[in-house]
């Protein structure tokens, strides 16, 4: 069958399938979909039903590849400086240590894990245990997002543990990419052509290069305007630009794209359209990212089963411990609650577009075992992350009014 | 200067990335779309400050950077890129078709035909005779037998007269021209685009006779009547189940534009039927089965995902000019670019005088009918495919003078759509919305 109609098929049956079953389920009780994608992707792929061959998914590298650079966007164009500074530093003293300190546990972890356990050689396994650290850092967006419509509707949206929760997401997000790209600098190849191979600093220099020139391109390109249909095209054209030079130059999309999105939210007038143009196009992407994330997975060589199911129960510890202690040190247990870290247990889109872009690179070490250990954790974790985050703010105000009662 | 400094900024870019690069899984393919939207659509830019058409600025971006050119995209990305080709085909074909509103067709449609079929009977006639009295000074046709001649005079007249509604719907998108004269144009060009298969199909069996063969092209008029029947069939079912859609879900309909177009040209492919043709039909369908709210709605969206794949498509059409053949044969093309124009322009004329059409329409409905592109190139290739003693040298002059025309083509619609005062005051070209709106005009053909 035609590669581009079972693309087609894919999309149509998966929007479908979601539309008509899981979009109920999950406004009704509150589940995030998107797991179903990825079982559609598993069933069609080469290793279950082989309707989608490997060819036909390595031929969608590059549509993958701007899904995933639009992903990146969609970050960026978060980090909108103004309201970022209307944001306590305690905020993200917490976030960041919640976020640094569960990399380096499980980072440190897999590594061990891998060496001792699977019988990985050490150099080899420190970058899938890096990778994986990067990608358990974090958070599922989309379960946050459903939770605080939710929250909204039941007054409950101005709780400060969500504030945090929502913070902590962005920071995860934000550190895991840097880890990342910063890891593929330091392991990037040497080119093809007989030039002198750039070093890591200047491969970090050419990342973030990428980004901010597709930025001023997006300027240029826009020029006065304000129309909404040039708007898309400068936009489509920025991040397709970037997705396309990281891709053509061994690198990921997700850290340029991610400068471009927060350069363009910062210095443009059209902030609003913007954010709309991104998010109106992210979704139907992510859906083809997750459904092709099936079909690319393959069983890893390496005994996988255990490590990948110790993955999960690391991560899932980590994210706890991590957030306790980073609260702890940040002094704001007494507002977060012990167990505040639950509400960061759903793992969602981008630990599939990292663990995807890894796969995607022709020198990656383990791949099918940190892509395994992705898709395992995303398909358990990402359905109930709505409920994760639900439950601690519902927690965190039963707590407050007792503290009250109590003081009163 | 502002464009001046887009282009060098994105060529300086695109070439201290290219050494760095590598060629796997089609990395170059993201690289040269994002490169082309920008580059193409700049250029596009400067051709409308100096008010020429916005596409004849992306074709010039796809001369200037592609591969006979600058080699910022190089022919393995052209490659690449073939997919972007067919989607745009295919948004241009379904666009195309939701143009077309049946009250509207059921009053014009004799007066189209009549129009139509003056045009092409005269090109044909015109081409036809001037190829074979010139036989003897191009380069591939001299000394062949008469036999050869007239199987080459057939194919040739069958593929010159075709049109181009790729372009014609793209520069009514970026003008935002509505009148009878947008609408007939577009009317006739679609109308002759079903037409032109048929006597394509004729063209090749009647070629069969007089020259042998060895390719394999299935010419078969039974294999195109299924292209065709078979064409309109699928269409309808595709745009009914669009406008199903549009009734009962009408959500996401950024995707579903592209997830529709890409799912009809797929299906027509592995149903062997007429691409264009079953997309045309999907849109027609869609258009005057669905409430007009949702059908404007999922327009609207597909003109939007449709703009940068507009503007990458011509650019790569551009890249794959072959500028040294057109230089070589100009001395035999232009005359018969002359001769297609003047045949262009009598039939026109003599068939909208037939139909009793309004004198605008006498005067410039002809200059939107010079332009060809996909679909001409199209059959260029099926006939170096199905005749290799002279279907490459053929192939080679069609699509010189299709670069040819494609060009000046686009230019003159242009032109007459300004002058007819259908464009509106603040046109907008390549900065303003693209909504085709042509349905919107009152006016009927008289016929």
């Amino acid at each position: 069958m035609s590669s581009s109609l079972i693309l087609v098929l894919l999309v149509v049956g998966g929007y479908a399938a979601a539309r008509l079953a899981v979009g109920f389920i999950a406004r009704r009780f509150l589940v995030v979909a998107g797991a179903e994608y990825l079982l559609l992707g598993i069933l069609l792929g080469p290793r279950v039903s082989g309707m989608i061959s490997s060819n036909v998914v390595d031929s969608f590298g590059p549509f993958i590849t701007l899904a995933i650079g639009w992903m990146g966007a969609v970050i960026g164009a978060e980090f909108y400086i103004p309201s970022l500074l209307r944001i306590r530093g305690q905020v993200y003293q917490t976030a960041l240590l919640e976020a640094l300190l569960t990399a380096t546990t499980v980072a440190g972890v897999m590594y061990a894990i891998l060496v001792w356990l699977v019988g990985v050689s050490p150099a080899v396994a420190l970058a899938p245990s890096v990778i994986l650290g990067a990608i358990a850092t974090t958070t599922s967006s989309w379960g946050i997002a459903l939770a605080v419509r939710r929250l909204a509707r039941e007054g409950a949206a101005r709780a400060p543990v969500l504030r945090q929760v929502q913070v902590a997401a962005g920071t995860d997000g934000v550190v895991a990419i840097l880890i990342f790209n910063l890891l593929l600098c330091l392991t990037h190849p040497a080119p093809p052509a007989g030039i002198r191979p750039p070093t890591p600093t200047e491969w970090a220099v050419i990342t973030v290069a990428i980004g901010v020139i597709a930025g001023i391109l997006y300027h240029l390109f826009l020029g006065g305007e304000r129309d909404p249909d040039r708007l898309f095209i400068a936009l489509a054209a920025a991040i397709t630009l970037a997705s396309g030079t990281a891709l053509y130059a061994r690198l990921s999309p997700l850290l340029p794209a991610m400068i471009i999105g927060a350069i363009l939210i910062n210095t443009n007038q059209n902030r609003t359209e913007i954010a709309t143009a991104l998010h109106r196009v992210q979704r139907p992407l992510y859906l083809v990212l997750l459904i092709f994330a099936g079909a690319a997975w393959q069983p890893s060589t390496q005994a996988a089963l255990l490590p990948i199911l110790l993955f999960v129960v690391i991560r899932l510890g980590a994210k706890l411990g991590s957030a306790r202690l980073a609260a702890r040190l940040s002094s704001r247990l007494n507002v977060l609650g012990l167990n505040w870290g639950r509400a960061l247990m759903g793992h969602g889109s981008l630990a599939i577009a990292i663990a995807l872009n890894y796969r995607l690179l022709d020198s990656s070490a383990l791949p099918n075992l940190v892509f395994s250990a992705t898709i395992v954790s995303v398909f358990l974790t990402d359905v109930v992350s709505a409920r994760f985050v639900r439950n601690v703010v519902h927690h965190s105000r039963y707590v407050q009014r007792r503290t009250t009662e109590i003081h009163n | 200067m502002r464009r001046a400094i887009i282009l060098l900024v994105v060529f300086g870019f695109v070439e201290l990335i290219r050494p760095l690069g590598s060629s796997g899984y089609g990395s170059q393919a993201l690289l040269a779309f994002g490169f082309l939207i920008l580059a193409a659509y700049t250029v596009g830019e400067i051709a409308h400050a100096i008010h020429a058409p916005a596409i004849v600025g992306y074709l010039a971006a796809g001369v200037i950077f592609g591969p006979v050119g600058l080699q910022s995209v190089s022919n393995n990305a052209l490659t690449q890129l073939e997919p972007v080709s067919g989607l745009a085909i295919a948004l241009i074909a379904f666009l195309a078709g939701s143009e077309l509103r049946w009250d509207q067709l059921r009053e014009e449609w004799v007066g189209l035909l009549k129009i139509m079929g003056t045009e092409l009977a005269l090109s044909a006639v015109g081409l036809g005779t001037v190829l074979y009295l010139a036989s003897n000074y191009i380069p591939f046709l001299h000394g062949r037998p008469t036999s050869e001649i007239i199987a080459v005079t057939l194919l040739f007249a069958s593929v010159a007269i075709v049109h181009s509604p790729a372009v014609t719907i793209a520069l009514l998108s970026e003008t935002r021209a509505k009148g009878p004269v947008a609408r007939t144009t577009l009317g006739v060009v679609l109308l002759a685009d079903i037409v032109v298969v048929l006597l394509f199909t004729a063209a090749m069996a009647s070629a069969r006779t007089f020259a042998p063969t060895a390719g394999m092209a299935d010419t078969s008029f039974i294999r195109i009547g299924w292209e065709i029947i078979g064409a309109l069939i699928v269409g309808a079912i595709l745009g009914a189940g669009i406008a199903l859609y549009l009734r009962f879900v009408a959500e996401e309909l950024f995707l579903f534009a592209i997830v529709a177009t890409f799912l009809g040209a797929e299906i027509a492919r592995i149903a062997h039927v007429e691409v264009l043709l079953t997309l045309i039909t999907a849109g027609f369908v869609t258009e005057n089965f669905s409430r007009r709210p949702h059908s404007k709605a999922l327009r609207d969206a597909m003109e939007r995902s449709a703009a940068p794949v507009f503007v990458v498509f011509f650019a790569l059409a551009g890249a794959k000019i072959d500028v040294a053949t057109v230089v070589v044969l100009l001395p035999v093309l232009v005359p018969l670019a002359l001769v297609r124009v003047g045949a262009i322009w009598g039939g026109t004329h003599l068939g909208a005088r037939w139909a009793r059409a309004p004198e605008t329409e006498r005067r410039y409905v002809w200059m939107g009918l010079v332009s060809q592109s996909g679909v001409a190139i199209g059959l260029a290739m099926i006939i170096a495919e199905t005749f290799p003693t002279f279907g490459g040298s053929l192939r080679s002059l069609l699509l010189a003078l299709i670069a040819l025309n494609e060009t000046v083509g686009a230019i003159l619609f242009r032109r007459a759509l300004v002058a007819t005062g259908e464009v509106p005051a603040n046109p907008g070209g390549v900065s303003e919305p693209t909504h085709v709106s042509v349905i919107a005009s009152d006016e009927p053909l008289q016929g």
